[in-house]
């Protein structure tokens, strides 16, 4: 797309909600953004669709959505095309940075009115910050667009100066030396491919629908410690890898996200809330601060960044916000870091996706939703990925809010279809106060490798089938006519329910289990899984003998979530796979 | 300055109307409807739908016996509210008019209604309790100040009794009733409930009863939260009842389809959830100033419907209530966690641990009706839940403070269960088994 000088405006025609329509003289760009002067103030929108205009010729109509509220916009007012497509400033300063969906930056807003106005904006990063710049290439070297031109501390991290990805080949024909900078001036003067001198400065935009390539490819294969039982065990995910994570209101999606934030292993973790509560947010960006990263100790927000476009902002803006947060997810990748990306929700941005092709007048696919849906959620979850030519991964987890819980209908579908991990989030499970909900026996999958050998975590699986079908038989045909054996494999089964894949998110210990800690519980899972359980007196009743096994497991599990909550030391640890062979082994064998 | 005005109104449809071409009209801008002969007053409208070719209006008073010569004012503005603390103990329509027969009152200032979004960087993270009485709430969901929570219930259930029950025990500076759709008994009971409990001083009252005009019942809530977040930006605390949000919806959904516009889920606009967002999200605790808190009634036929759904993934938990119990398994207070760390040591955990017993015990009562909840645990877990049911669930008993709450939890525990059989740590055993009396 060319950047133009000569200036291309327009008037508006229609107005309805966020969409407009323009009459336009001269030409105007698919995807460009433009700027609606309304009673004064400017606001941002980008074109949809072109069309010709026939009670006018030599002019034409552009659909626009404006990422706005629109109230005081009239016919007639002005509109000016900017040539460039919706893009994202990326640079040093994107850690710790908490946005609106468009990049505005929160802090900065609030300086101006508490109330985010139609119309207000401010740098999105800090430009008079300045930043200690070391070269790394001279004059006269030949680069191409992602090639390193220098570096800055940003943090603890080194953040590479890139030549923008628009750029195909240049040569450098200035650059400035060691030097304090800010992100205003320029640190490098190269001439580009067709021959046009170029500013390079520490930052630079980058279209937002334009993925930022990868420098070579490659499958995820080194699994994340999450800090969560249940995931790292059953259902991992991998340095960059992509998960959808649905759920019913109320299942835990928020808690998970929350706990993800806090316990994950990565560099950078990039949070877009995506038409989601603002106080979900704010509690990160505010008492997350205090926290500490669990790699390098300091505050966790040193490593995050936030897009909050919350549900009372403008929908125009929620697409705009996942596709901001993806780029700034790859700038990172690119740069050789571990990036994790939690959107919640993408049913906000899918529902916003519906809301405007509504307003269109486009005809709906399944449940209103646009045609195109499932393409359009597969295309997002692609641009995350593992680069070993950077060394870098894009993780994606995004949040699903079905409709009804229902996971049939088509986001969720879609979603599923599009992500290695699926976390499905149960509201039987959330009603039991089972939390994290995650089912692992429904919904839930991985094909990425766990911190345990695979044929411990299928065993672990297909104890909790055999368990749950149990389950299902004692409720239809009572306890009676369960066989022993049979019930103490139910017990086995709840055992490790209760005390290894319900965790305690709000618990300082039990919250996070490494994968050390992680491996230690297997080693007691799988003892309890593959020994035969003594019981003190063969000689009882069926019903006498299935009432003292439910005593010795109560006390078992009393003992393990105790366990959970308190073992700190090695020796603490350790204690616990010696206690499942002293509880196997006490008394008789039963059979 | 002379108003412009308009002379012809083109098409009339229900709550609708259009003039032809383009008066010049901003988008969300009012105008007077005026009757041509006489200049009377009929009503006020906003422009929502603007294009060269025409203008279509929502007419707050409906469109019933309007003329096409019906003329237009241009106002230039948007929707505003009339702010004043004379408002206290009256009662308004939707648009913010006087609605109780007494003299008019004179506003200090004009609000707007659009409720532009609160910068989150200025939102406080809430971590004040709101203590109810109500052992379900205050032990297993406790409620905090600037929480968006509603009542799920069936239209027959006694919501409005618990939401007036929760109200007239809040800690609030000033409370702010916006019933939409209301029958006249229920704007009755409510008046009724604040005046005898002595509130009606610290309330505004924006009322909508129901086959009153459709458009003056959608514009309720943004004139109600507006004159609220006035007052927290005073530095007050404001709790907004909204009742009945699914009615609120349901006029949406109306003027939507009015409109031609196409439905997602069950006729409802695809924006719903957005504009129900955009609604509830006014609840806040503002740094420097006061806080709003929302407490809400949804009325469902089932937790699936679009309403309740989009509201569930909306606002800060919900309460639910069946039967005429605060049910334990549908309610939840997203915020509770803020609270419910420093109160007392075993408030967390038993929570956790009677959730647990009485989800089992709802098993153990499903398999009862098929007769396989034969063995003796299953047993105890029956006589525990009818325990529950009667003594934690039941929202109208006399009210109880959380030390009594949580002791009556344990009460219940023993009566039925031994130690190990809780799932308790045994910390917590030794300290709260045998030293309650």
């Amino acid at each position: 797309m060319n950047i133009r000088n000569k200036e291309r405006t327009g008037n508006l025609i229609s107005i309805q909600d966020s969409l407009v329509k323009v009459r336009f003289k001269d030409d105007v760009i698919m995807g460009e953004t433009a700027e609606i002067s309304v009673e004064g103030k400017l606001l941002q929108g980008e074109v949809l669709q072109i069309s010709p205009d026939f009670k006018n010729p030599g002019c034409g109509i552009a659909e626009m959505q404006v990422f706005e509220d629109l109230t005081g916009a009239r016919i007639g007012d002005s509109v000016e095309f900017k040539g460039t497509p919706l893009s994202v400033l990326v640079g040093p300063g994107l850690l710790t940075s908490i946005w609106d969906g468009l990049q505005n930056p929160l802090y900065k807003l609030s300086e101006q009115d508490p109330y985010l106005r139609p119309g207000m904006h401010a740098p999105a990063l800090d430009e008079t910050k300045l930043w200690d710049f070391t070269p790394a290439v001279s004059v006269g070297d030949v680069l191409k667009g992602g090639d390193t031109i220098g570096s800055v501390p940003e943090g603890h991290f080194e953040h590479k100066i890139l030549v923008p990805f628009g750029i195909k080949k240049c040569t450098v024909n200035e650059i400035i030396g060691q030097k304090s900078v800010n992100i205003t001036e320029v640190v490098a003067i190269v001439t580009d491919e067709n021959n046009q001198k170029q500013e390079l400065k520490l930052a630079f935009r980058h279209p937002v629908k334009q993925p930022i390539p990868f420098k070579e490819r490659s499958i995820p294969r080194k699994t994340i410690s999450t800090g969560v039982r249940v995931i790292d065990l059953l259902a991992p995910v991998s340095y960059g890898g992509t998960v959808g994570n649905p759920g019913p209101f109320g299942a835990g999606k928020t808690v998970m996200q929350h706990t993800l934030c806090k316990y994950a292993i990565a560099d950078v973790i990039i949070m877009a809330a995506c038409g989601e509560r603002a106080g979900e947010a704010v509690e990160v960006f505010k008492d997350f601060a205090e926290l500490e990263d669990p790699s390098t100790g300091e505050s966790l927000m040193n490593r995050m960044c936030i897009f909050g476009n919350t549900s009372s902002m403008p929908v125009a803006a929620r697409e705009a916000s996942v596709f901001i947060a993806l780029t700034v997810g790859e700038y990172y990748r690119y740069q050789g870091y571990n990036v994790i990306l939690l959107a919640d929700s993408t049913s906000r941005w899918a529902q916003a996706l519906r809301e405007r092709s509504g307003r269109q007048g486009d005809i709906p696919g399944p449940e209103a939703f646009p045609m195109d849906i499932p393409d359009q959620i597969k295309g997002m979850y692609q641009r995350a990925g593992a680069d070993s030519g950077s060394g870098g991964s894009l993780t994606f987890i995004g949040t699903v809010s079905p409709a009804g819980g229902n996971f049939q209908e088509p986001v969720t579908q879609a979603t599923m279809d599009a992500t290695g991990g699926f976390w499905g989030l149960s509201q039987d499970r959330a009603d039991a106060k089972k939390y994290p909900a995650i089912d692992p026996l429904a919904y839930t999958t991985s094909v990425y490798d766990s911190f345990i050998p695979w044929k411990d975590r299928e065993q672990i699986l297909s104890t909790l089938h055999e368990a749950n079908g149990i389950d299902q038989t004692i409720s239809t045909i009572g306890l009676k006519k369960v066989p022993i054996e049979k019930y103490i494999l139910f017990q086995k089964g709840q055992t490790i329910d209760f005390c290894v894949l319900q965790q305690n998110a709000f618990h300082d210990l039990d919250a996070c289990t490494r994968p050390e800690r992680l491996n230690v519980i297997n080693e007691a899972v799988q003892k309890l899984i593959n020994s035969e359980i003594a019981i003190p007196d063969p000689n009882m009743d069926d019903d006498e003998l299935k009432e003292v096994i439910r005593a010795k497991f109560d006390e078992l599990r009393q003992w393990w979530r105790d366990w959970n909550m308190s073992a700190e030391t090695e020796e603490q640890i350790a204690a616990l796979p010696s206690h499942i062979d002293q509880f196997v082994f006490e008394g008789e064998p039963v059979l | 300055m002379i108003k412009k005005e308009i002379n012809r109104i083109s098409e009339v449809g229900k709550a609708l109307i259009s003039v032809e071409g383009n008066p010049g009209v901003a988008l969300n801008h009012v105008v007077e409807l005026l009757d041509t002969d006489t200049n009377q007053s009929l009503s006020f409208a906003k422009a929502i739908n603007i294009s060269e070719n025409s203008t279509r209006f929502q007419v707050f008073n409906g469109t019933g016996g309007l003329s096409t010569k019906t003329k237009l004012r241009m106002h230039e503005v948007p929707l505003t509210a009339g702010f004043s603390y004379n408002m206290l103990g009256r009662t308004f329509d939707g648009i913010g008019q006087v609605a109780d027969n007494g003299p008019e009152v004179i506003f200090e200032k004009q609000l707007e209604t659009s409720l532009d979004t609160l910068n989150p960087t200025v939102r406080l993270v809430p971590k004040q309790p709101l203590w109810t009485g109500i052992p379900m709430i205050d032990v297993f969901n406790t409620l905090v100040k600037s929480q968006k929570i509603p009542i799920f219930a069936s239209p027959t259930e006694p919501y409005n009794r618990l939401l007036s029950q929760i109200a007239m025990g809040a800690q609030a500076d000033v409370i702010i009733f916006a019933g939409i759709g209301l029958k006249f008994d229920e704007y009755h009971y409510f008046k009724d409930q604040l005046s005898q409990s002595g509130n009606i001083d610290k309330t505004i009252m924006f009322v909508h009863l129901a086959g009153e005009s459709q458009i003056k019942g959608l514009t309720l809530p943004d004139v109600a939260l507006s004159v609220a977040r006035e007052f927290a930006d005073q530095g007050k605390d404001a709790l907004v009842l909204l009742t009945d949000m699914t009615n609120w919806s349901n006029i949406l959904r109306n003027v939507a389809n009015y409109q031609d516009m196409i439905p997602s889920l069950q006729g409802y606009p695809g924006s719903l959830y957005s504009e129900l967002a955009r609604r509830y999200e006014v609840a806040a605790d503002i740094e420097g100033a006061g806080s709003i808190t929302i407490i809400g009634a949804t009325t469902l036929e089932s937790l699936e419907d679009p309403v309740p759904d989009n509201t569930g993934y909306i606002t800060e938990g919900q309460f639910f209530l069946e039967n005429g119990k605060l049910k334990l398994a549908r309610s939840l207070s997203r915020l509770k966690q803020q609270v419910n760390g420093n109160t007392r040591s075993d408030h967390r955990p038993i929570m956790t641990a009677m959730a647990s017993l009485l989800a089992d015990a709802e098993k153990a009562y499903e398999a009862a009706e098929v007769g396989a909840a034969n063995d003796a645990f299953s047993q105890k877990l029956l006589a525990y839940r009818s325990d529950f049911i009667a003594n934690m669930e039941e929202p109208f008993g006399d009210p109880l403070e959380l030390d009594a709450a949580l002791d009556r939890c344990w009460e219940i525990l023993k009566r039925h269960f031994e130690p190990t059989e809780t799932g308790l740590s045994k910390k917590l055993i030794e300290e709260y088994w045998d030293n309650q009396n």
